[in-house]
């Protein structure tokens, strides 16, 4: 693991994920318990993260190779993959976030000529264009995209939920496994994403759309 | 030095503790200052949409240009720390109902050390009430003492819960090198107009400098200058 990827992965790099729960919130809303959140990270990594983190690795290759149109597509293939418009503004808000101040800690032809061309700029395919503009290899890239996704709801709950911090840095230690067990695969998935393995959580899709209509919340997700 | 028009709007961070007056020094901004200008508002609500809807029912801007976003909790990590949630909006805000000639982002209430990155605000203005204690100023902090304008609120109160305005006043001046410091009440004339003659300054400011002000907050605490003054 690199310095640089390490910069990437650490909240105090400003992208704005701090203001997100990933749907924990609005799960907290409907009965979520304190012990049922390990399960709810781990459920999004098998059913969300890891889809986005092929995404950003098929991202991270189309930058670094410079392929303007593939990356086009991979626009167009997370909307596909993404039926709730709630969750496709989100993707671009944060992929948004992501590039502004990445483009400023990696000045990069590669970041500067994707927000200049990309509409909806979501954050899979932000992340990979990032990660080639820093540098990172495929695994570093779907190892940042898996942790953040769980760190992020893990931190989420803290604020959502009265625990000891040091119980939800247990949670993300007890699947650091996991993630990197996805991350060693999908980073040696040479397929065309079209052909792996789909998002699958209609559940987070249509709670999203509740959670974006309530009048009394922490988080933007 | 150049003279371009500015492109985007002044941006002016209001800043200061929950319950100190903010949105409702900005509903008496706008005021103020909507028949002569274009104004837009952020507001970075911590758990209620409460600001945002609290400005759209004053009714002294149209709805649209009142904007609101969540900050899990962290309202001064986005103002300083990482604050692209509100740049995202300032320039959204501006895309869709620009031009614009201000935006006032508005923080959710928080502590004495809060104060925005110059790079989302232009200048900032901090709020302080009489009602929270009139030995705030003494106690200082970054939004005490480097705040491009600090204004002490609520001074109709004073008589009610003790505190001295004068000394607020005083000891908020030693603490400030030279910067202002404004005392009003919003519930009687002349309301907010020291406060909007600030801001009428810092826009002519900008308008002079192509659109560039330097914040008393920028760079080393005791760097002051390039800063509009209105005294």
């Amino acid at each position: 693991m690199s310095a640089v990827a390490m910069l990437l992965a650490d909240s105090r790099f400003p992208a704005g994920g701090y203001a997100h729960s990933l749907g924990l919130e609005q799960a907290v809303t409907d009965g979520l318990r304190l012990e049922d959140v390990p399960g709810f990270i781990d459920a999004r990594l098998r059913l969300v993260a890891r889809a986005d983190a092929s995404l950003s690795v098929a991202a991270r290759r189309a930058a670094a190779a410079g392929d303007a149109n593939h990356l086009a597509e991979l626009d167009a293939e997370h909307a596909a993959r993404c039926p709730s418009p709630v969750l496709r503004e989100i993707a671009r808000r944060l992929g948004a976030q992501l590039l502004r101040s990445a483009a400023t800690a990696w000045p990069s032809a590669l970041i500067d000529d994707y927000r200049a061309a990309s509409a909806t700029t979501p954050r899979p395919i932000a992340l990979g264009v990032v990660g080639a503009a820093a540098g990172l290899d495929d695994r570093s890239v779907a190892t940042v995209a898996l942790y953040d996704d769980g760190a992020t709801v893990a931190s989420a709950a803290l604020k959502l939920l009265g625990l000891d911090p040091a119980d939800s840095a247990r949670w993300v230690a007890e699947l650091a496994p996991e993630i990197d067990a996805a991350a060693r695969s999908i980073s040696a998935d040479e397929r065309p994403v079209a052909e792996q393995v789909p998002p699958a959580a209609v559940g987070l899709e249509l709670a999203a759309s509740v959670h974006a209509r309530r009048t009394e919340r922490f988080f933007a997700s | 030095m150049p003279a371009e028009p500015a492109e985007r709007a002044l941006r002016v961070g209001v800043g200061g503790p929950v319950g100190s007056g903010k949105s409702s020094l900005i509903a008496a901004l706008c005021r103020e200052l909507t028949h002569d200008l274009r104004i837009g508002v952020v507001t970075n609500d911590i758990y209620t949409t409460e600001d945002a809807q609290f400005l759209r029912a004053t009714g002294v801007l149209p709805a649209e240009r009142i904007v609101a976003v969540q900050t899990g909790c962290c309202p001064h990590t986005a103002i300083r720390d990482d604050i692209t949630i509100n740049l995202e909006a300032v320039e959204q805000l501006e895309r869709d109902q620009g031009p614009l000639d201000l935006v006032l982002v508005e923080s959710g209430g928080d502590n004495l050390t809060a104060v925005f990155s110059p790079a989302l605000a232009d200048v900032q203005i901090f709020v302080i009430d009489v009602a929270g204690g009139d030995d705030i100023p003494r106690k200082g902090g970054p939004g005490i003492a480097r705040a491009d304008l600090l204004v002490i609120n609520k001074t109709d109160l004073a008589p009610y819960v003790g505190s001295d305005v004068g000394r607020m006043i005083s000891e908020a001046t030693e603490r400030r090198a030279g910067y202002p410091v404004v005392a009003l009440s919003l519930t009687a004339p002349p309301h907010a107009r020291a406060a909007a003659a600030w801001v009428g300054a810092q826009l002519a400011a900008f308008a002079t400098a192509g659109g560039h002000l330097h914040s008393s907050v920028s760079g080393t605490p005791d760097h002051h200058h390039g800063h509009a003054h209105t005294h």
